[in-house]
């Protein structure tokens, strides 16, 4: 599983005059150490020859701080980070431990206020307080809401769109996102990603928002519309030809730009379909398992019709509401004949599942399904398109590529095996569904 | 008390343990923590190493997953499920159940249970590792003590010619693996078996039979203390300290005779190694012999790494030491060991020794230095850029590398560091 700690520090790492204090044991700044690395990846793309590491402080809480309070540490880190690089924000984030001593960010952070010049936003993200991933995201959009904009209101700007986007979004992905909202004449406001707190004040001067995948900022998005008359739209992740149509028309419906973007598809189209025909004849009838992010579970379930693949199976981390339309849409693509395991990734179901269903493609997550032979891949790119629609004929090319030659994964399965018990495999992959519970 | 740290160059204790259970043969690791711990843990300390899958891994461990009920009402009953259903169909040889801090902090008595499957005859055991008791390090000793005083059964008979090796911390010292195999490699060769726990498929009948070997040999002035007792009380095996890790002929040459006196092996069978492994060197070493470049360097990272690397690349490689920072967490009375062997340097004057985790500091004092080369963590690469120096990963944490059986250890390994330090682009 994931912890809400690890999505609200992931959603905001890349914002570049911001630094993070982490309130906790060091192990709680793990996931750092992916998006960090992301983020450089991101600057390296850019043409930058320095590559800066995010600036992020624990407080390093320890037996002492546990039995008597971590709040003064917590004090001296953002004392800290206001004079080691008087950011223009200082975002604080809870713990589980700092939440269970019940540590008072809040009123810490007011204080701090007074201290510093940087805006001070406390993030609750407690891990045990949320059992869906996504609220690490709301949490952080929160506070964004609450202690950044709070009301401030900058004059609106013609053709400004907010496009809500994590880190993990690649280079040639941005620029074909920039590409395509150009085609609507409108230019792109990327937050929080590889943002700053100007770009996190000009949300509200936006016409329109839009998210790069439905669990991402909708409930902000909600509340921007509320808050400041901006209309949202949540649709899917744009991968593949039925949801990059999806994407776009939404958004152009927000800013009366069907007419426009229709014409648009259909030259799309036309130039996409034969190249797209030509892979698909490779792909055609081939069975899928997929686990992956949920919105990217989702967007590849769909990408997969494009070339007449058929889902035997799929596993996300969690289920919401704002995907709940997704599920009629499988049905409606593939029947009911496929098997949706909403389960907070849990391996050893998945595994006993994909050796019942023997599928001819995995894509997400390889780590198990590799070790069973089966050839793997992602719709996960840094460095190539996978949305819009020459990722399409990407992603297509890379699912053939990874059915034609799985030598690895084959040889991987005659040296390594997963660690269930041979029995595991003859039980109902599901026996556990209450009581056992998985990281 | 613990100080605030930017950047931090360690896991908690709770990832420390898991990057060591994970490596032993078939062990399972099994949480009774919050929700994000795994994912923290693996991504935090494993894949912060270079390295990334093992048998059971990331989100494939087995979890109590924490939540608000459980905070208030306790995770007890979590737990007894959670180790019911592991043992039913996780296939291991040893099961470990790991405590994240909610745990630990709520007070779960998860000695007690495990105590009950203990009873019932599973090979079963609770290691204390709440994030807040301490660093990566402290969650590594932590297993080595549980190895050491749970797990290990009174000897069978003495094995003169077996070491138990610790110290190598897995995923926390970069080229842990390879560093231990090429260190065994050594021994192996003068006839001594090694016991390294943590690589080499080495599993529970290591563990148990560790109370036979005829010395520990312990790569840290620092770490392991309380094992070392362990093994000496428990067992009448004594320890022996080496400051660092052996690189390079010079180093290498002293640590095997050492070993060999020790433990009484023939002389001639130590110098016939010796005269191979170095010559084996040296005729590699003569053909970089125009390519030698004097670089005043600074290093970054771990006791180990900064005092072998430090010690090889200006006793036998005439580079220019000018910074050491040790960036593991050394008590006071501890820290003259260390700089005495920066000071002891055979030739050049000692670099400046530092003491620092924190990536702010560290980076005020390699500003300071004029330095062409910085060996250290993927966080010194922003520093070296802004600079313009070489610079290669030497410690944790690595993430843009993959790093497999890599090692600058013993004979071979300073080849290898000597090849990356070819830079003219």
């Amino acid at each position: 599983m994931q912890c809400q700690e690890i999505n609200s520090i992931a959603c905001l790492l890349s914002m570049e005059d911001a630094v993070f204090v982490i309130h906790a044991p060091l192990g709680c700044t793990g996931c750092i150490s992916f998006g960090n690395e992301q983020y450089k990846i991101g600057q390296h793309h850019a043409g930058r020859k320095i590559l800066k590491n995010a600036r992020y402080l624990a407080t390093n809480l320890d037996e002492h701080d546990i039995v008597f309070g971590g709040e003064e540490k917590l004090k001296e880190a953002v004392l800290e980070a206001e004079t080691r690089y008087h950011p223009g924000v200082i975002f604080i984030f809870a713990s589980c431990a700092s939440g269970i001593i019940a540590d008072d960010i809040d009123a810490a952070a007011e204080k701090l206020q007074q201290e510093v010049k940087a805006i001070v936003v406390p993030i609750h993200c407690e891990g045990f307080k949320s059992r869906l991933m996504s609220t690490g995201y709301d949490a952080a959009f929160n506070a964004i809401a609450h202690y950044i904009l709070k009301g401030y209101r900058p004059e609106p700007e013609d053709g400004l769109i907010n496009l809500f986007a994590p880190v993990s979004i690649g280079i040639d992905d941005q620029e074909e996102i920039i590409r395509l909202l150009g085609v609507m004449g409108l230019h792109v406001n990327f937050v929080p990603f590889y943002s700053n707190l100007e770009k996190i004040k000009k949300i509200p001067a936006a016409v329109a928002s839009a998210s790069i995948c439905q669990v991402f900022a909708d409930n902000f998005m909600k509340w921007l519309s509320e808050e400041y008359q901006i209309p949202h739209v949540i649709t899917g992740m744009p991968l593949g030809v039925r949801n990059t149509d999806e994407w776009l028309l939404g958004i152009a419906k927000l800013v009366g730009k069907e007419k426009e973007i229709s014409e648009y598809i259909e030259r799309e189209h036309a130039r996409v379909t034969p190249q797209v025909a030509e892979v698909r004849s490779r792909l055609e009838g081939k069975r899928v398992f997929i686990c992956a992010g949920t919105a990217r579970s989702f967007a590849a379930a769909a990408l997969i019709e494009d070339y007449g693949m058929k889902l035997v199976g799929m596993e996300t981390p969690s289920y919401e509401e704002v995907v709940s339309g997704r599920v009629d849409k499988l049905i409606e693509l593939y029947g009911d004949n496929f098997i949706l395991d909403i389960a907070n990734m849990q391996p050893f179901e998945q595994s006993n599942l994909v050796n019942r269903l023997q599928p001819d493609l995995f894509i997400g997550m390889a780590a198990w399904a590799a070790k069973q032979g089966v050839p793997t891949m992602h719709v996960n790119e840094a460095k190539r398109p996978t949305m819009g629609y020459d990722g399409i004929l990407y992603l297509g090319r890379k699912m053939v590529d990874a059915i034609d030659n799985p030598g690895f994964n084959v040889k991987l399965a005659r040296h390594k095996r997963l660690p269930y018990r041979d029995s595991w495999y003859g039980e109902d992959p599901f026996k556990y569904h209450k009581e056992l519970g998985g990281a | 008390m613990s100080r605030i740290l930017q950047n931090p160059r360690s896991s908690c204790a709770l990832g420390g343990a898991v990057a060591a259970v994970t490596r032993i043969d078939r062990a399972i690791p099994i949480y009774h923590s919050g929700p994000g711990c795994a994912l923290q843990t693996f991504s935090g300390q494993i894949h912060a190493s270079g390295g990334h899958s093992s048998y059971v891994t990331g989100v494939g461990v087995p979890c109590t997953n924490m939540f608000q009920q459980e905070v208030i009402f306790g995770g007890a009953q979590r737990l007894r499920e959670t180790i019911e259903g592991s043992l039913e169909v996780m296939d291991g040889d040893i099961y470990f159940v790991l405590t994240g801090c909610t745990a630990d902090i709520i007070g779960d008595d998860t000695a007690g249970i495990v105590e009950e499957f203990v009873r019932r005859g599973y090979p079963i055991a609770h290691i204390e590792t709440g994030g807040f008791k301490g660093d990566s390090y402290k969650g590594y000793e932590s297993v080595v003590n549980v190895l050491a005083s749970r797990l290990t059964l009174e000897p069978a008979k003495k094995q003169p010619k077996t070491v138990n090796l610790l110290g190598i911390t897995p995923s926390q010292e970069l080229f842990w693996a390879g560093n231990i195999e090429e260190i065994s490699r050594l021994l192996n060769r003068i006839g001594v078996a090694v016991n390294s726990f943590f690589s080499a498929g080495q599993g529970i009948e290591t563990i148990r039979s560790s109370s036979e070997a005829a010395l520990n040999i312990i790569f840290s002035p620092w770490l392991c203390r309380e094992a070392e007792q362990i093994y000496r009380e428990k067992y009448g095996i004594e320890s022996w300290r080496y400051s660092g890790i052996p690189v390079g002929t010079t180093a290498t040459t002293a640590f095997l005779r050492e070993i060999g006196e020790r433990l009484q092996i023939d002389e001639r069978l130590v110098a016939g190694v010796v005269e191979q492994e170095e010559r084996y060197v040296y005729d590699y070493l003569e053909t970089v012999v125009d390519n030698l470049t004097r670089y005043r360097f600074a290093i970054v990272g771990d006791t180990n790494t900064v005092l072998g690397l430090t010690s090889f690349l200006v006793n036998d490689y005439s580079q220019i030491p000018i910074a050491a920072v040790i960036t593991d967490e050394i008590r006071d009375e501890d820290k003259s060991g260390i700089t005495a062997v920066l000071s002891n340097l055979e030739y050049s004057s000692a670099p400046e020794v530092h003491f620092e985790q924190d990536q702010w500091k560290i980076q005020q004092i390699l500003r300071r230095q004029d330095l062409r080369m910085i060996l250290g963590s993927s966080f010194e690469k922003e520093t070296a850029d802004e600079l313009d120096t070489i610079f290669f990963n030497v410690s944790f944490p690595t993430r843009d590398k993959i790093i497999l059986n890599r090692t600058y250890a013993g004979y071979r390994g300073c080849l290898t560091l000597v090849e990356d330090m070819y830079y003219n682009f």
